[in-house]
């Protein structure tokens, strides 16, 4: 054997393991998932072509258009929120903390919410939310306000699922951010410090614009993290009270391993699919005509 | 060298260290919460202090003998620890040959692999359940442990690789090396950095894994310790100390792991997010 074709049968064996892993695991399967979701399948019997009239039935489904509305809405309150968080805090820690060790402490406690699980989250938060002398009513009780049944409650539920969201991620985009500026180098606060910039224009001339690039992946992610939002809504409410917290996942879920309609389940599985490659389609092609 | 300006603690900054504090408070306290609650009886959520009697672990041998507990921290242990192992080793193989060997149409297969961390896991989901249910292979440590292995770990080790000398591989082979010697004494030792963070991604993933495991167990004896916390409110209704018993239990090991490897931890998840 020559020590090319070696090399190559030795390159191809290693690959080999992950590779059919791969092809089992996730290439085959969105291949069945695009031929299902123009099935109608049950599993017991076998799938029947039916055409686009999964696609045309999810429109039309309150169900299907109450979680994509709710994950819309979580969408919309979550990223912003957790993005400026994070970003103010990162640049709050970066410039006036980076060398103490009460910085690196704050950031390794806002990270700890990352780490825990979603359904530990949801568990504690659950309780917390409590409406009978739960935790936040107790407390908001001291300033004489009203108990709100948090979670029970169509108006306040979803908010509230929200909350606990931007709680759990913002210190993972906070350690995103935080590297970032640190990354910035310090002769640009130098210059600008010594041309009289005050710590408000530096933020916005100088860390805010050159950390475009990550605001763009965390956004990105943000997003794409919350439209497959399921354990917090699961845990927390189930999806109600009526249909306020169902989110696109759990309609998927329940259309699959509910009401065992795994054809329809997969049409909405492709809408999120196409979702999610939209969006990283728009953060490439913005990324690319930054630079 | 900082000019003074830049460390001058203003009124505003102060504001500002205020603000960040509340913040990382909000952060810890729930979990404060949830260990201190774990160890009362009480069954309304009203705060009694005197409830709270950290020597009485009656809540956690409760939910360890009573609920099937035990049996599910058993599971998730053992699926943490195979997928960690098997995705460090099935990674660093496909990462090694990706980088260090030739082979027609690499790229275009390694461009494959960037593209599927896109697709959320969600999407496959159904089929796989399909695939395995057909296979009879749910409720099996094999369904739990294949579904944690992704490309990201590929990825992330083939961009370590690079730094792996290809000189020290080329002398190794004129030695007369064994191929497989190369890839255990040489590479991994080399790339232990990289592993060390893939296998902490691995744990917290594998370990926080929540929707898979739902649907793949129906068999009590294979829950994994998400499947059992998320039960166990329905279970136990109101008997707070309890649940939070359960989730202080699930909360620990990963903490654990966190207040050991801080810094492989904060890289680990965060090179996630800078995938693609």
């Amino acid at each position: 054997m020559t020590k090319k074709r070696r090399e190559t049968v030795e390159g191809i064996l290693y690959v080999l393991p992950s590779f059919i892993l791969l092809m089992i695991f996730c290439l085959i399967p969105i291949v069945m998932s695009v031929y299902f979701s123009f099935t109608d399948y049950n599993v017991m019997k076998a799938p029947s072509i039916c055409g686009f009239s999964n696609y045309q039935k999810m429109f039309q489904d309150a169900y299907f258009v109450a979680s994509l509305k709710n994950t819309l809405i979580y969408v919309l309150v979550t990223v912003p929120l957790q993005t400026i968080l994070s970003l103010v805090f990162a640049a709050f820690l970066a410039k006036k903390m980076s060398d103490m060790k009460t910085g690196g402490f704050l950031k390794s406690v806002m990270f700890i919410p990352v780490i825990a699980s979603a359904v530990t989250a949801g568990t504690i938060w659950r309780i917390i939310y409590g409406a009978d002398n739960g935790l936040l009513n107790s407390f908001l009780g001291i300033f004489h306000i009203p108990a709100v049944n948090w979670l029970g409650d169509t108006n306040t539920a979803l908010i509230s699922i929200c909350i606990v969201a931007v709680w759990k991620n913002v210190g993972y985009f906070l350690v995103i951010y935080y590297a970032g500026i640190m990354g910035i180098s310090r002769e640009v606060y130098e210059a600008s410090a010594v041309d009289g910039a005050t710590s408000w224009q530096q933020f916005w001339k100088i860390t805010f614009p050159m950390l475009k690039p990550i605001t763009y992946l965390v956004v990105t992610l943000g997003i794409i993290w919350s439209f497959q939002v399921f354990d917090l809504s699961y845990l927390m409410t189930g999806g109600g009270p009526g249909k306020s917290t169902v989110t696109l996942v759990m309609s998927i879920y329940n259309a699959a391993f509910k009401q065992h309609r795994m054809g329809y389940a997969c049409a909405q599985a492709m809408f999120l699919l196409i979702v999610v490659v939209v969006i990283n389609a728009i953060e490439d092609k913005v990324f690319k005509e930054e630079r | 060298m900082k000019t003074k300006s830049e460390k001058k603690w203003n009124l505003p900054s102060v504001l500002g260290l205020i603000i960040i504090c509340l913040f990382a408070v909000l952060c810890i306290f729930p979990f404060i919460y949830m260990v201190v609650m774990s160890f009362t009886k009480s069954t309304t959520l009203a705060i009694h202090l005197n409830d709270v009697d950290f020597t009485d672990f009656s809540n956690f041998t409760y939910v360890f003998t009573k609920s099937g507990f035990l049996r599910s921290l058993l599971n998730s242990l053992i699926v943490v620890a195979c997928a960690c192992f098997f995705n460090c080793l099935i990674a660093s193989m496909a990462a090694y040959g990706f980088e260090k060997k030739n082979f027609p149409g690499k790229e275009i297969v390694f461009r494959i692999y960037l593209i599927t961390l896109m697709i959320p896991g969600q999407v496959t989901m159904i089929p796989v359940f399909i695939i395995m249910n057909k296979l009879n292979l749910l409720n099996t440590y094999f369904a739990l442990i294949v579904l944690i292995i992704n490309a990201f770990g590929v990825f992330l080790i083939r961009q370590f690789m690079s730094s792996v000398p290809d000189e020290l591989l080329e002398a190794a082979k004129v030695d007369g090396c064994p191929e497989y010697r190369i890839f255990f004494r040489i590479v991994i030792p080399l790339i232990k950095p990289v592993l060390i963070s893939l296998v902490v991604f691995t744990f917290v993933t594998a370990w926080n894994d929540f929707m898979w495991p739902l649907i793949s167990t129906t068999d009590s004896n294979m829950y994994t310790l998400t499947v059992a916390l998320s039960l166990l409110k329905t279970q136990y209704q109101t008997n707070y100390g309890l649940i939070l018993a359960g989730a202080t239990v699930s909360f620990i090991f990963p903490f654990i792991l966190y207040a050991i490897l801080q810094k492989q931890f904060v890289e680990g998840i965060a090179l996630s997010g800078i995938k693609g």
